[in-house]
């Protein structure tokens, strides 16, 4: 949608844009700009080693007479768009690799602006953002706002659209679904518009069917970021993990799945006890790993879904090492319509092409086919759609609830605390406390992941 | 999607090279002959030998510049095998592509156990093999094989030069590994992402390791069958010959950023260069010499 809009992509068929009045079409990026529509994409497409002034004005820099760059221009003219956007400490020449994300995002922002953009689209901007980050965007989009330009901001954080907005338009698997005045809507309205149901089934808790311990854990350590941990897992339960960013949460992960080996420690499954030196000795003993990182540690974007989805279970799949061809494309078809993936077309179409949620419900596909019995999940909903999110949760609902062991880590607490059967607490790498559900609220969970942070920053 | 991408690239190819070999032909009676195109072929074995593994090398996102120093290496070290240390020639033949397929496996170490670039570390073999081949060799060149080892590189078998047999059946074995084994898909999935590619399970250090390995064991058979083929040993053979192979590999439509391509391609390219080789040097033949 947003591709079209930006020229990137041409509609199909049918549809006119007008701008101010006027219906115009875009072949290209270029004539979008021209038209006055500027886009800051979710990924942020700068050029690390090139200057805040050289990325600004690429492909249309201020000339001098005879066609050289006007330099000087050029500089005030990026110190007066940074200016704008309360960048009074960035300096017009730093490259851009030295600077953080948000940094990046305001240089992507003036580099729109510098097209002199009427509309400017904004596709998640604060996807990638810390909060305090956010809350400076949020200021910046009020000030443009103010100044005329019209923004088309895209987000699936409620708080950002109700902050923000003054109309807005929600789209569901490519159709229109309505659009409303913000002060028409609530929050929770919005939210069944985007899943097409109700806010309370979010959470569809099951009845948890938990059996014997399958996996145990004692005394793990590895590196600096998992210190002594202990804990047990049964059949059918779901343990989420809680802990602040850099607690240790995804070490502790890494270390059981074997990227980085627990250096010392005993890790039994089904009582016997294993040494888990790689990704392939952990696949063997049941364990599967859906990393945090979607786009470079869960998948190979270029290739197809099919191979996406039969990489892990390769081994099992294959006679003298040749692959089945259509056997694979038939199981793959099958995990995607069990898993309810949207692809354009079938199996054979890119994984890279898809959105988000599809993306990450092709890695838990993967990791499906070879057949676990201990499931760990890294962040499984980090930048997936509401709609996505709600499939994500009730397909680990359904995996529990046929026995498979899940390990859940998240930072969002509604989420560790609406599917997990037990929370296990992650502060400093080591685990603080295991809380019960019945037991778990959100100040309980809250205070044992700062705990010892505070006493640390008193000391 | 891709898949009919690089069918694509490798149709023009085709396309292409068959066009050359027709104009190359309207240039030269001499050119489309059955004798000249088996003797291209003889010429083309030792890189193509060598492409064919580099395929595999360059689809992980990986380089092998040694090879050329390998075949040197290999050269010298089967010379100095049979004559200084008085070996059988089999035996000879056989200990130097097991130390040129070493000379690979050695690479391969660098690569995945000391996590050196694949250019870096064979940047470095390749002053390092080519070295202790000029070390052994003392710069005497080794000569006077028997008749007999001169099959594989002069000979014939049912009619074609020994040696094209010996590039198609690997040729069709690399095509068939690369395309449908569960080897050929690790090399493309470590080419697009390797972290993910180890993420899912798949042996991609194994595999790196091997496939440095096969491309040292293609240059030391290259090696041997060039020795046959000029008749002599010195230790600056196949000096260069890492390009040639690079050449044909990406010219093929091989990825230099990894994930992509296929042996076809490899090969269609290498016909397309040797058949430009052989067909520029026909006309200044000519007019060096009109009696040839």
């Amino acid at each position: 949608m947003i591709k079209i809009l930006s020229g990137l992509h041409a509609p199909d068929s049918g549809g006119v844009i007008e701008i101010e009045g006027q219906p115009v079409s875009f072949s290209t990026t270029r004539d979008a700009s021209r038209a006055g529509i500027a886009t800051v994409y979710q990924e942020l497409l700068l050029f690390p080693e090139l200057t805040i002034t050289e990325n600004i004005f690429l492909g249309h820099s201020p000339r001098r007479r005879w066609g050289g760059i006007d330099w000087a221009e050029a500089r005030s003219r990026a110190r007066r768009l940074l200016d704008s956007l309360d960048c009074y400490a960035l300096d017009t020449d730093t490259k851009v690799s030295t600077l953080s994300v948000a940094q990046r995002q305001r240089v992507e922002i003036a580099k729109a602006l510098s097209h002199d953009a009427r509309v400017l689209i904004m596709d998640e901007p604060t996807a990638s953002l810390p909060q305090a980050d956010v809350d400076q965007l949020m200021d910046v989009v009020k000030k443009l706002r103010a100044q005329g330009v019209a923004i088309i901001y895209v987000s699936h954080r409620m708080s950002e659209i109700f902050e923000l907005a003054d109309r807005v338009t929600v789209l569901r698997d490519g159709a229109l679904i309505g659009t409303h005045a913000i002060d028409e809507v609530d929050e929770a309205k919005l939210v069944s518009m985007m899943v097409g149901r109700a806010i309370e089934q979010l959470f569809p808790k099951v009845e948890p069917n938990i059996g014997e311990v399958v996996f145990e854990a004692e005394g793990l350590n590895c590196g600096p970021l998992v210190k002594n941990v202990s804990f047990s897992l049964r059949r059918g339960e779901i343990l989420g993990v809680a802990g602040l960013i850099g607690s240790g949460r995804t070490e502790l992960a890494l270390a059981l799945f074997g990227i980085t080996p627990a250096t010392s420690g005993t890790i039994r499954v089904k009582g016997k006890q294993e040494v888990i030196r790689s990704p392939r000795s952990a696949r063997d003993l049941g364990i599967a790993y859906v990393p945090e990182d979607r786009g470079l540690q869960g998948l190979v974007k270029p290739l197809p879904i099919s191979q996406n989805i039969s990489m892990a279970s390769l081994d099992r799949m294959t006679t003298f090492s040749i692959i089945p061809f259509a056997e694979e494309a038939r199981r793959a078809l099958a995990a995607v319509k069990r898993l309810g993936v949207r692809s354009r077309g079938d199996v054979h179409q890119a994984v890279g092409e898809l959105s988000g949620g599809n993306q990450q419900k092709v890695v838990v596909a993967k990791w499906l086919e070879t057949q676990p019995e201990i499931l760990i999940l890294d962040e499984p909903t980090r930048g997936v759609d509401v709609g996505a999110k709600a499939e994500i949760h009730a397909v680990m609902g359904e995996l529990a609830q046929k026995g498979l062991a899940i390990i859940m880590i998240s930072s969002e607490l509604p989420e560790v605390l609406g599917m997990s059967d037990r929370i296990m607490v992650i502060n400093n790498g080591s685990v603080v406390e295991t809380i019960d559900r019945a037991d778990a609220t959100p100040e309980s969970v809250g205070m044992a992941m700062t705990a010892e942070q505070k006493k640390m920053d008193a000391a | 999607m891709h898949i009919r991408k690089i069918l694509r690239h490798e149709t023009i190819l085709a396309v292409l090279t068959v066009i050359v070999l027709i104009v190359l032909s309207f240039q030269s009676d001499r050119f489309f002959t059955v004798d000249n195109l088996l003797n291209q072929g003889r010429l083309m074995t030792e890189v193509g030998l060598i492409a064919i593994m580099m395929t595999f090398v360059i689809a992980t996102g990986g380089i092998d510049l040694s090879v050329g120093s390998i075949v040197g290496l290999t050269a010298i070290l089967m010379g100095v095998f049979w004559k200084n240390l008085g070996m059988p020639l089999p035996a000879a033949m056989i200990l130097a592509i097991i130390s040129g397929t070493l000379a690979g496996f050695g690479n391969g170490v660098i690569i995945t156990r000391f996590s050196v670039p694949p250019l870096i570390a064979t940047l470095a073999t390749l002053a390092l093999y080519r070295g202790i081949a000029e070390g052994i060799s003392q710069a005497r060149s080794v000569r006077g094989y028997p008749d007999w080892f001169y099959v594989l590189g002069q000979g014939e078998f049912a009619g074609v030069p020994t040696q094209l047999w010996i590039l198609l059946v690997v040729a069709v074995v690399s095509a068939l590994v690369l395309g449908v084994t569960r080897i050929g898909r690790t090399v493309y999935a470590i080419g697009f992402n390797e972290v993910a590619a180890r993420f899912s399970g798949l042996p991609v250090d194994r595999t790196k390791l091997a496939i440095y390995t096969a491309s040292g064991f293609a240059a030391a058979l290259a090696g041997v069958i060039f020795v046959s083929r000029v008749s002599t040993t010195r230790s600056d053979m196949g000096t260069g010959l890492e390009l040639d192979a690079i050449t044909a590999v990406v010219l093929g439509g091989t990825s230099i950023y990894g994930g992509r391509g296929t042996i076809a391609g490899t090969f269609i390219a290498l016909v397309l260069i040797q058949g430009l080789k052989n067909g520029l040097s026909w006309p200044a033949l000519r007019e060096k010499e009109p009696s040839c």
